[in-house]
C-alpha cells in the first residue's frame, strides 16, 4: 500500500501549514493553517480536496496541530466549525492553552481593526477548542485500532511538537516546525531513532547555514547596552510569544552580570499574559530553565516592568518590548513613530518579515523618511539594528534530523521552491534519500513499507533465544592499499549472528506462512538431515528433470549463502551464487512458480531472514524476506555429491567445492 | 522466640519446597536480628541450602535470602558462596536459571581464592550461551569478574554485539570497551573487525546501545590507529574523528556527552578536519575527503564534512554537560594546531557567559591549557568577557580567570589598563582575593613592563602619600597598583629605572601583604632585600652618582666589598645597596686607577655573591648586564699583564660558570619555559657548565681545599639541577656523578676541619637515602628539587697564587693553501711545534687528532722526553696519523689534552687515555692533501 501526502498547504511557500497524509486507508491532517499574506479565498486551504462532498469527519481520521502559529492553526476554528469537521483533533497542552488567545487576537484584529467580514466568531474558537484532546510529549495515543500517535519535542515555540503517526507497517513523522539548536529559553528538537517510511519536514531555511547563536548574542547585547549607555530608548518590536521571552531572558540576565540599572519594559497585554503560560509549561522549556526553577522562575524576570502609554516620552534611557513584531499598527508602531526621529534611539528589528510591513523597509535600506499613511510621514534618524533569531533550524539543522531519522522518503513543505530544490538534490545525493517537494494541492504517492506476518512456531522462537553467532572472513585482496584510498568499506572479519536465519519458511496452499525450525520440518516431512557438499557456480537449466526425490531441504550453510563464492565461470551463470531480494508482492510472485516448479509434497523451500526489530513496544515480529536459492542442491548422505535439479551445460561439470 | 522461628522455618522444606510468606518473614527477621546466635544461624544456613539444592523451590527467593545473610552475617559468606557456586553449577530446570544471576553475584561476596568459578572458562560459556537472556546479560556485564582468556572473551563479546536484545549488545559493547584496555591485540582483521562491527552500531536503534558503541568506537578506533603504520596513521585517526563527530548530532544527551569524550581522546587530527568543526559549509580542504566508515546505515563512506561545526553544535548545545565535554574536548585537540586554537577562542570566550559555572571553569581550563601552549591569541573584543569572568561571583571562576590572564601578552597599552582595572576591581569586590591576585598583578607587571611604567607614571600622584602624611594604603586600589610598579624592573623588557624609588619605600611599608600573595616567587626576606635595593637603586644610578658618591666609593669601597656576609638574605639592604653603585662605577674606577688585577678580581668574586639573589628574584637581565662588564674588566688586566696570570683568568671563567649557572637556574625555576621550550635548552646550559667547572678543577694549579670545594658545591649544584628536572632519563648516570663528587667532599673533609653547606650536607643525607632504598630512587627527585632551595652562593675567596696549565699548539708550515702532503692508506708524520705552561712531569698529556666527528687518534707526549722547566717548556714534535683516509684531501683537527686522573669516569680507547680529558687549548686544523707525484 501506498502512503499519500496530499499537500493543500505549504507546498512550495511559506504559510497555511496543511498536509492531509493517508497511511493505510487511514487519513490525518496535519496542520490547518491560514496563509497571513492574502486575504482572499486563497489564505485557507483547499479543503474540497479532501472531500468534494464536504463530509470531511468521515474523510479523516483525526486532525493533529503541531503549535499555535497561526500558519498552522488559523484555519482550524474555520474548519471545525464552519465547514463543520467534528472528528477528534490532538495538539500538546501548551499548544491547546495558548491557541485560543492567537485565534482570539488574530480575529480582533481582522474584524475590529481591519473591518473585515469574521471568518470565525469567538464562540467558533471556544467550541472548537473544545473538541481538542490534549496530549503529552512521548505518549502514545491509539486512535483507533490501527493509528498510533506520539509527539516529541520540536523547539521552535513552546509546546511546539513533531507527530509520529503509525499506521501497521507504515509509519511517518511530520516535523511541523523545529529547531536544532537549543534556545535560552526553549530546548532542540528531541526525537527517537524511528523506522520511518516518509518524514515529512519543515524547510524554510533550506539553503541557509546560521552562524554560532552566540556572536549574534554579543552584537545585540553590545548595540543595546551603547544605546542605553548614551541615553537611548531601544525599542524592540516583537512577537508577543516566543522572540520576546527568549531576548528578554538575554537582557535580563546580561542586566544582572552588568549590574544595569536602566528599566525594561513589557507593553502590556499579550506578552504578559504569554509570560505567565511560559510559567506554567516550564516543563516545556529548555534545561536551563527548568534547572534554574529549583531557584527561581525564569521568566520571573527581575528587571522587567510594565510599560504605561504616559511613559513614552519619560526621559531616560530604557528598553521597550512592544508587540506586533513587524511595527504593521498597535503599540509597537505607536512608539515607533515618537521614538524614531531621534537620533539616540534604536530599533531592533527581527529577522523575519512579511513583504509588505514597515520592518521590511526599514530592513531593505535605511531610509530617512517612512510614509506610513496617505499624508503621515515619519523621519527615521534613529539607529536600526537587524537582529534575526530564528526558532526555525537551518540546512544543517535538517540534513542533522533526516540523517538522523534515515527514513525513506523525505518530503519537503514549508519552504520556498528554489531552496527546496537545492535541499531535496542535498539529501538525494549526500544520504540516498529518495526526496519530494509537492506544490500546493498536489497528491504525492510513496510506496510504503508492508510485511507478510508469518507464525512462528515455539520451537523455532525456543531456538532464537540461544546465541548462534559465526566468523566469517571474507577472502579479499583489497587490504592495506585500499585503507590509503578510503575505499574499504566492510572489515574483513564479520560476525554473523545467525539465528534468526535458522528457521525455514513455509508456505502451504491456503494457509499463513510459518516458521518453523529445521527440526520441526523435518520430522514433519519425515526426512533425513541431508548436507550440502558440492555449492558451484554453473550455469543452471530452469527445468528440473525427473524428481525423483521429495527431499527438499537444504542446509547450505550460511557463511557460503551469503560471503562471495568464488565463481570460475561468472559470465554465465544464472543464479546459484548471487543472491537477490525480493519484498512484498514480488515475493509472493515468485513463490508461486517455485511452487510449480518443485512439486512433490511441498510448495516451497526457502531461506530468509528474520529480524526482531524495534524492541518490545512493537509487539509483533517483522520478517524480511530474503529469497536466496531458486533451485535446491542435495547432497545425499554419506553419498557422493549429486547435484540435484540442476543440469550443467556446457563445459560439463564444474570442479566440485566444498 | 528464636527456636521457635527457627523451628518454623526448618521443618518446611519436605512438605514444602517454596517457602511460605510467614517462613520468610522469620528467616529474614532472625537474619536481621543482630542478637540470633551463631548455631541458629548455622542452621538456618544449612535449611536454605537444602531449599536451594531442590529443583522445585523458589531459587530466587532463596538466594535472596541468601544475599541478606551474607550481608549481615561476613562470617557465613564462604559457605553461602559454595552454595551458590553449586547452585550455578545445576542449572538445569528453568526456574533455576533464571536465579543463575542471583547465585553469581553472590559469589563475589567470597574472596577466598581456594574456590573461584570466575575463573572457570567452561563454566562462563556455558552460562553465556544458555537460552536465559537474563543471565547472559548479567555474564556481560560482569565479565571484568571472570578470568577468562582474553581470546575468548573477545570471539563472546563480539559475536553478542549482534544479539538481537538491545541490552545484550549493549552489555557486549561494554565488555569490548573494558577488554580494549586489558589486552594486546595483533591481529589487524580482528581489530577492524571489532571496530567497525561497533560502529555499525552507533546507528542502533536502541539509546543505550550507541551510548555504549561511542565508547567501543573510540576504544577500538584508537587501537585500530596504533596499529597502523606512520605513513596511514593519520588517516585512520581523522577517520575516527570523523565517525565519532557524527555522532554529536544525536538527540541523545549522554551519547553526545560520550562522543565528545571520545573525541577529545584522539591524538592526532588533521588540521583540516579540526577546522571544519568550526564551520557549517564545507571548506575547500575537506569538500572531497571520505574516510573509511559509516555515514548512515547504509552508506559506508563518511565524508570529512561530517565534521562540519561538531565544536560549536557541543558548545551551543541545551545541556551544561555536553558543553563541558566539548570544552574539554576543545582543550585537547587546540594543541594540535595553532589556527584551530585561533578558530576556537572566539567561541570559547562566549563561554564565559555560560550560565553553568562548570562550563564556564572548564572554558577558562580550556583556555588557560591553551595559553601555555602559546595557541591564545586574545582579540580586544574577548577581553570584556575576560573582565566579566574576573568579578565573577564564584572564587573558582575568578581564580582560573587570572591564572589564563596571567599567561596573556597584552599589545595595547589600553587593554592593559583594562586589564589591570579587571583585576582591581576583582579585588575591590572579593577582597579575599588578595593574595593571589598580588601574584597575577605581579607576574602580569613582569610581562608588560613598558606597560607598568606608563601606568604608573599616570597614576604616580594618587600613590604618593596625602597632606597629612598618611599613605592610603588601605585603599585597595593603592595597593594593586603598587605591587604593579614593583613588578616593573623584574620585567623581561629591560626598563628597570624608570619607576619612581619611592614606589619600592612605600611597597616596604605592606611586605607582610605582599610576600603573603608572592609566595610562590619570593620568600619575605628575598623580597624586602629586593624592594630596599630598587627603592635605593635608581636614585644611586640617577641623581646621586652624579653628586660624588662614586669618590666616596673609591675610598671605602674595597674594603667594605670585602667584608661581605656570606649569607644572601643576612644583611641585606646594605648588601643590595653595596651592590648597585658598584655596576656602573667599577667600570670606571677600574679603568682610571692602577689597582692591582687581584684586587680587581677580589672585589668581583665578591660581587657575584649579591648577584645570587637577582637571579632567584629573577632578574636575570641585569645580571647578565653586571657580569658581562665584569668580564670586560677582567680580559682588560688580562690582556695588560705580561704572561696571563692565573688567578685573573680563573676569575674569569668563574664569572663565566656564574652566569652558566645563573642562566640554567633561572631557566629552571621558570616552570613555564622549562615545561615547553626549556628542556633542551636547560641541558646545553648544565653540560657547558659542567664542562667549565672541570676545567676549573683540574687546569689550576695550587687551589687549595676551600676552593676546590666551592667548585665542587657548584658542580653538585649543576648535577642536582640535572637530576631534578628529569629531563633524560639518565637518572643513574647523573647519580653515579653526583656520589662520585660527594665522595670527594667528603674525602676532603677527612682531610681537615672543613664546614660544609647545608646544602651539601642535605645532599649527602638524600644520597644515602637513595642509595640504602632499592627501587623508589626516582621518586626521591623531589628531595633532590627541594635540596636546591638550601643552595646560596657564597663568597669565593681566593686565597693563593693560581698556576693556569695551558699549552699552544702550532702545527709548522701548514694552511690550508700549503698542505701536509699524505699517502693514502700510509702514515703521515706531522710536525708541531709545542708550548706547555705550568706542566709538571707527572701530567699525563695526549695530543688528540680527531678526523670528521668521531675518529680520534691519540699520541701520549712524555714529558720527560723533552726539555724545559715545569713553567714554561717548548720543542717541537712530529706526531704520526696512522689512518688516512682515501680522499685528496683532508684535515685533522689537533689539540692537546690533560689526563684529569681525579676524574672517575673510564675511557675505553685502546692505547689511549683512561680517565676524563680535558683540553689545554682550543683544537687547531691541520690539513693535508694526497701527494702529487
Amino acid at each position: 500500500m501506498d502512503i499519500e501526502c496530499l499537500v493543500l498547504g505549504a507546498g512550495q511557500e511559506v504559510g497555511k501549514s496543511c498536509v492531509v497524509v493517508t497511511i493505510n486507508g487511514k487519513r490525518i491532517m496535519f496542520d490547518c493553517g491560514m496563509h497571513m499574506g492574502y486575504l482572499d479565498h486563497q489564505r485557507y486551504p483547499d479543503f474540497s480536496m479532501i472531500s468534494k462532498s464536504g463530509e470531511f469527519t468521515d474523510s479523516l481520521t483525526c486532525i493533529i496541530i503541531t503549535h499555535f502559529h497561526l500558519d498552522h492553526i488559523g484555519a482550524l476554528p474555520y474548519f471545525t466549525e464552519v465547514c463543520g469537521y467534528n472528528g477528534p483533533i490532538y495538539m500538546t497542552y501548551p499548544t491547546k492553552a495558548l491557541a485560543p488567545l492567537m485565534l482570539e487576537d488574530y480575529r480582533k484584529v481582522m474584524v475590529d481593526r481591519r473591518g473585515e467580514e469574521e471568518q470565525f466568531s469567538s464562540e467558533h474558537i471556544v467550541k472548537c477548542m473544545k473538541k481538542v484532546t490534549a496530549v503529552d510529549l512521548k505518549q502514545t495515543i491509539q486512535v483507533d485500532e490501527d493509528l498510533q500517535i506520539r509527539a516529541y519535542y520540536a523547539g521552535h515555540v513552546l509546546g511546539a511538537a513533531m507527530f509520529y503517526a503509525k499506521v501497521g507497517d507504515a509509519a511517518i513523522v511530520y516535523t511541523g516546525d523545529y529547531n536544532m539548536t537549543p534556545d535560552r529559553h526553549l530546548g532542540a528538537a528531541q526525537i527517537d531513532r524511528l523506522q520511518l517510511d516518509v518524514v515529512i519536514t519543515e524547510s524554510t531555511y533550506a539553503t541557509t547555514y546560521r552562524d554560532s547563536k552566540y556572536a549574534k548574542e554579543r552584537e545585540f547585547l553590545k548595540a543595546v547596552h551603547k544605546c542605553v549607555a548614551g541615553g537611548g530608548k531601544v525599542l524592540i518590536p516583537t512577537f508577543a510569544l516566543g522572540r520576546a521571552q527568549e531576548l528578554c531572558m538575554l537582557l535580563d540576565d546580561y542586566w544582572e552580570r552588568m549590574n544595569l540599572k536602566v528599566p525594561i519594559y513589557f507593553s502590556a497585554g499579550l506578552t504578559i499574559q504569554a509570560n505567565m503560560y511560559y510559567k506554567i509549561f516550564i516543563n516545556w522549556t529548555s534545561k536551563k530553565v527548568k534547572d534554574t526553577y529549583a531557584t527561581r522562575n525564569a521568566f520571573d524576570f527581575k528587571n522587567v516592568c510594565s510599560f504605561d502609554r504616559s511613559m513614552i516620552n519619560a526621559p531616560g534611557p530604557c528598553v521597550l518590548f512592544a508587540t506586533p513584531g513587524m511595527i504593521s499598527g498597535g503599540f509597537s508602531l505607536e512608539v515607533f513613530r515618537q521614538w524614531a526621529p531621534h537620533e539616540g534611539n534604536l530599533v531592533m528589528l527581527p529577522g523575519f518579515h512579511i513583504k509588505i510591513s514597515i520592518s521590511c523597509c526599514l530592513c531593505s535600506k535605511t531610509p530617512t523618511q517612512i510614509r506610513l499613511d496617505q499624508d503621515v510621514f515619519i523621519d527615521v534618524r534613529c539607529q536600526i539594528h537587524q537582529l534575526s533569531f530564528s526558532p526555525h533550524t537551518d540546512a544543517k539543522g535538517i540534513m542533522d534530523l533526516v540523517k538522523f531519522l534515515s527514513p525513506k522518503h523525505v518530503v519537503l513543505v514549508h519552504g520556498e521552491k528554489p531552496k527546496m530544490a537545492a535541499l531535496k538534490e542535498k539529501i538525494q545525493s549526500e544520504l540516498g534519500i529518495k526526496c519530494y517537494y509537492p506544490a500546493n494541492n498536489e497528491n504525492l504517492c510513496i510506496p510504503s513499507t508492508h510485511h507478510v506476518k508469518a507464525v512462528a512456531s515455539d520451537a523455532f522462537l525456543q531456538s532464537c533465544l540461544c546465541p548462534n553467532f559465526k566468523f566469517l572472513e571474507t577472502s579479499s585482496e583489497q587490504d592495506s592499499e585500499l585503507a590509503i584510498t578510503h575505499n574499504i568499506a566492510m572489515p574483513q572479519l564479520q560476525v554473523y549472528d545467525d539465528r534468526v536465519c535458522e528457521g525455514v519458511l513455509t508456505l502451504q496452499r491456503d494457509q499463513n506462512p510459518k516458521v518453523v525450525n529445521h527440526n520441526e520440518l523435518m520430522s514433519a516431512l519425515g526426512i533425513k538431515t541431508h548436507e550440502v557438499k558440492l555449492a558451484q557456480c554453473c550455469e543452471v537449466s530452469r527445468e528440473f528433470p525427473d524428481y525423483r526425490h521429495e527431499h527438499i531441504y537444504s542446509n547450505m550453510p550460511p557463511l557460503l549463502l551469503k560471503g562471495k563464492m568464488p565463481s570460475q565461470n561468472t559470465s554465465h551463470t544464472v543464479n546459484s551464487c548471487c543472491t537477490s531480494s525480493m519484498a512484498g508482492e514480488e515475493l509472493a510472485a515468485k513463490t508461486t512458480t517455485a511452487r510449480w516448479k518443485l512439486g512433490g509434497g511441498f510448495e516451497l523451500e526457502l531461506r530468509f531472514e528474520y529480524e526482531i526489530g524495534g524492541g518490545a513496544e512493537r509487539g509483533e515480529m517483522e520478517a524480511r524476506w530474503w529469497v536466496f536459492w531458486d533451485e535446491v542442491v542435495l547432497v545425499e548422505d554419506g553419498g557422493q555429491p549429486v547435484v540435484w535439479g540442476l543440469e550443467v551445460a556446457g563445459g560439463g561439470k564444474g570442479d566440485d567445492g566444498t | 522466640m528464636e527456636r521457635r522461628l527457627l523451628a518454623a522455618v526448618i521443618c518446611t522444606p519436605e512438605k514444602n519446597p517454596n517457602l511460605s510468606p510467614e517462613s520468610t518473614a522469620a528467616v529474614l527477621s532472625l537474619i536481621t536480628n543482630p542478637f540470633t546466635s551463631d548455631t541458629t544461624l548455622s542452621s538456618l544456613l544449612d535449611t536454605l541450602i537444602l531449599h536451594l539444592q531442590n529443583p522445585n523451590s523458589d531459587h530466587r527467593k532463596i538466594l535472596s535470602l541468601l544475599s541478606a545473610l551474607s550481608r549481615h552475617h561476613s562470617s557465613l559468606c564462604h559457605r553461602i558462596a559454595a552454595a551458590a557456586a553449586a547452585a550455578s553449577f545445576i542449572s538445569s530446570s528453568s526456574t533455576s536459571i533464571a536465579s543463575i544471576p542471583h547465585a553469581l553475584s553472590l559469589l563475589e561476596l567470597d574472596h577466598s581464592a581456594e574456590f573461584d568459578s570466575f575463573s572457570d572458562e567452561s563454566l562462563f560459556l556455558s552460562l553465556c550461551f544458555l537460552q536465559c537472556v537474563k543471565t547472559r546479560r548479567w555474564m556481560l556485564r560482569n565479565v571484568s569478574r571472570f578470568h577468562v582468556r582474553p581470546s575468548v572473551l573477545l570471539t563472546v563479546l563480539l559475536g553478542f554485539t549482534k544479539d538481537p536484545y538491545p541490552y545484550i549488545r549493549e552489555a557486549a559493547l561494554d565488555g569490548l570497551v573494558f577488554l580494549s584496555n586489558g589486552i594486546v591485540v595483533e591481529d589487524r582483521s580482528l581489530i577492524e573487525c571489532c571496530y567497525f562491527r561497533a560502529v555499525e552500531l552507533l546507528f542502533d536503534a536502541e539509546n543505550s546501545v550507541r551510548c555504549s558503541a561511542v565508547r567501543a568506537v573510540s576504544e577500538w578506533g584508537q587501537l585500530l590507529v596504533a596499529l597502523n603504520p606512520d605513513t596511514t596513521k593519520r588517516d585512520w585517526s581523522d577517520a575516527l574523528f570523523v565517525q565519532l563527530s557524527l555522532m554529536v548530532r544525536d538527540t541523545d544527551m549522554e551519547i553526545r556527552v560520550a562522543a565528545f569524550n571520545a573525541l577529545g581522546k584522539i591524538q592526532t587530527v588533521s588540521e583540516d578536519i579540526l577546522l571544519q568543526t568550526l564551520s557549517k559549509k564545507a571548506l575547500a580542504a575537506t569538500k572531497e575527503k571520505k574516510f573509511p566508515g559509516q555515514y548512515t546505515a547504509n552508506l559506508f563512506k563518511v565524508p570529512a564534512m561530517a565534521a562540519a561545526f561538531t565544536f560549536v553544535h557541543g558548545l551551543e548545545d541545551e545541556f551544561y554537560e555536553v558543553r563541558r565535554s566539548a570544552c574539554h574536548a576543545l582543550q585537547m585537540l587546540t594543541v594540535l594546531s595553532a589556527e584551530f586554537a585561533g578558530g576556537a577562542v572566539h567561541i570559547l570566550m562566549d563561554m564565559l557567559n555560560d550560565d553553568s559555572v562548570v562550563v564556564r571553569l572548564q572554558a577558562l581550563e580550556t583556555l588557560h591549557h591553551m595559553a601555555m601552549h602559546d595557541h591564545l591569541k586574545v582579540e580586544e573584543s574577548h577581553l570584556h568577557m575576560f573582565f566579566g569572568a574576573l568579578i565573577d561571583n564564584n572564587a573558582l571562576i575568578r581564580s582560573a580567570a587570572r591564572k589564563t590572564l596571567q599567561l596573556i601578552k597584552l599589545q595595547k597599552l589600553a587593554v592593559f589598563r583594562s586589564c589591570i582595572d579587571g583585576l582591581i576591581k576583582n579585588l575591590e569586590l572579593y577582597p579575599e582575593d588578595e593574595a593571589d591576585l598580588f601574584s597575577v598583578l605581579y607576574k602580569i607587571g613582569r610581562t608588560h613592563g613598558k606597560f607598568v611604567i606608563s601606568i604608573i607614571k599616570e597614576v604616580s600622584q594618587e600613590l604618593e602619600p596625602s597632606f597629612d602624611g598618611k599613605l592610603g594604603f588601605n585603599k585597595v586600589r593603592t595597593a594593586a597598583l603598587l605591587v604593579l610598579a614593583i613588578s616593573a624592573p623584574v620585567s623581561l623588557e629591560r626598563r628597570i629605572c624608570s619607576i619612581p624609588p619611592q614606589m619600592f619605600s612605600y611597597a616596604v611599608t605592606m611586605l607582610g601583604r605582599l610576600s603573603c600573595g608572592l609566595v610562590d616567587v619570593m620568600n619575605q626576606s628575598n623580597l624586602l632585600a629586593y624592594l630596599t635595593y630598587c627603592s635605593r637603586f635608581t636614585v644611586a644610578s640617577a641623581s646621586e652618582f652624579s653628586k660624588g658618591e662614586a669618590l666616596e666609593f673609591h675610598s671605602t669601597g674595597n674594603v667594605q666589598l670585602l667584608k661581605r656576609s656570606d649569607e644572601i638574605c643576612g644583611d641585606l639592604p646594605r648588601t643590595s645597596m653595596d651592590l648597585n653603585k658598584d655596576t656602573t662605577p667599577l667600570h670606571n674606577y677600574l679603568l682610571n686607577s692602577h689597582v692591582k688585577a687581584t684586587s680587581c678580581m677580589e672585589i668581583v668574586l665578591g660581587k657575584v655573591v649579591d648577584l645570587w639573589p637577582m637571579i632567584q628574584l629573577g632578574c636575570w637581565d641585569e645580571v647578565v648586564r653586571t657580569l658581562r662588564s665584569w668580564k670586560q674588566e677582567l680580559k682588560k688586566f688580562i690582556c695588560n699583564s705580561r704572561q696571563p696570570a692565573g688567578i685573573l683568568v680563573f676569575a674569569l671563567k668563574y664569572v663565566h660558570v656564574i652566569k652558566l649557572l645563573g642562566k640554567a637556574w633561572a631557566c629552571y625555576f621558570s616552570k613555564r619555559n622549562l615545561q615547553f621550550k626549556g628542556m633542551g635548552v636547560l641541558e646545553s646550559l648544565l653540560g657547558k657548565t659542567e664542562r667549565r667547572l672541570k676545567e676549573m678543577l683540574n687546569r689550576y694549579a695550587g687551589l687549595s681545599r676551600e676552593e676546590t670545594l666551592h667548585i665542587l658545591e657548584l658542580m653538585l649544584v649543576t648535577y642536582t639541577l640535572r637530576l631534578s628536572y628529569g629531563g633524560i632519563c639518565c637518572f643513574e648516570d647523573y647519580m653515579q656523578k653526583l656520589n662520585f663528587v660527594l665522595s670527594r667532599v667528603e674525602y676532603f673533609r677527612k682531610e681537615g676541619p672543613l664546614e660544609l653547606s647545608h646544602f651539601v650536607n642535605e645532599l649527602q643525607n638524600i644520597s644515602s637515602e637513595i642509595g640504602n632504598s632499592e627501587d623508589g630512587s626516582i621518586h626521591k627527585l623531589y628531595l633532590l628539587q627541594k635540596s636546591l632551595n638550601l643552595f646560596s652562593l657564597k663568597h669565593f675567596v681566593l686565597s693563593g697564587e693560581l698556576k693556569y696549565l695551558d699549552a699552544e699548539v702550532v702545527v709548522c708550515d701548514n694552511d690550508f693553501q700549503n698542505p701536509i702532503p699524505f699517502i693514502s692508506g700510509l702514515p703521515v708524520g706531522i710536525p708541531f711545534r709545542i708550548k706547555l705552561y705550568n706542566i709538571s712531569n707527572e701530567t699525563r698529556l695526549w695530543l688528540t687528532m680527531t678526523l670528521g666527528e668521531k675518529s680520534t687518534q691519540f699520541v701520549f707526549l712524555d714529558l720527560d722526553e723533552f726539555e724545559g722547566c715545569n713553567a714554561i717548556r717548548e720543542f717541537t714534535f712530529i706526531a704520526p696519523f696512522y689512518r688516512t683516509p682515501k680522499v685528496k684531501y683532508f684535515s685533522l683537527r689537533v689539540s692537546i689534552a690533560m689526563e684529569c686522573l681525579s676524574e672517575d669516569q673510564h675511557f675505553k680507547h685502546r692505547n689511549g687515555p683512561k680517565h676524563d680529558l680535558v683540553h689545554l687549548c682550543k683544537g687547531k686544523e691541520v690539513h693535508l692533501s694526497m701527494a702529487v707525484k
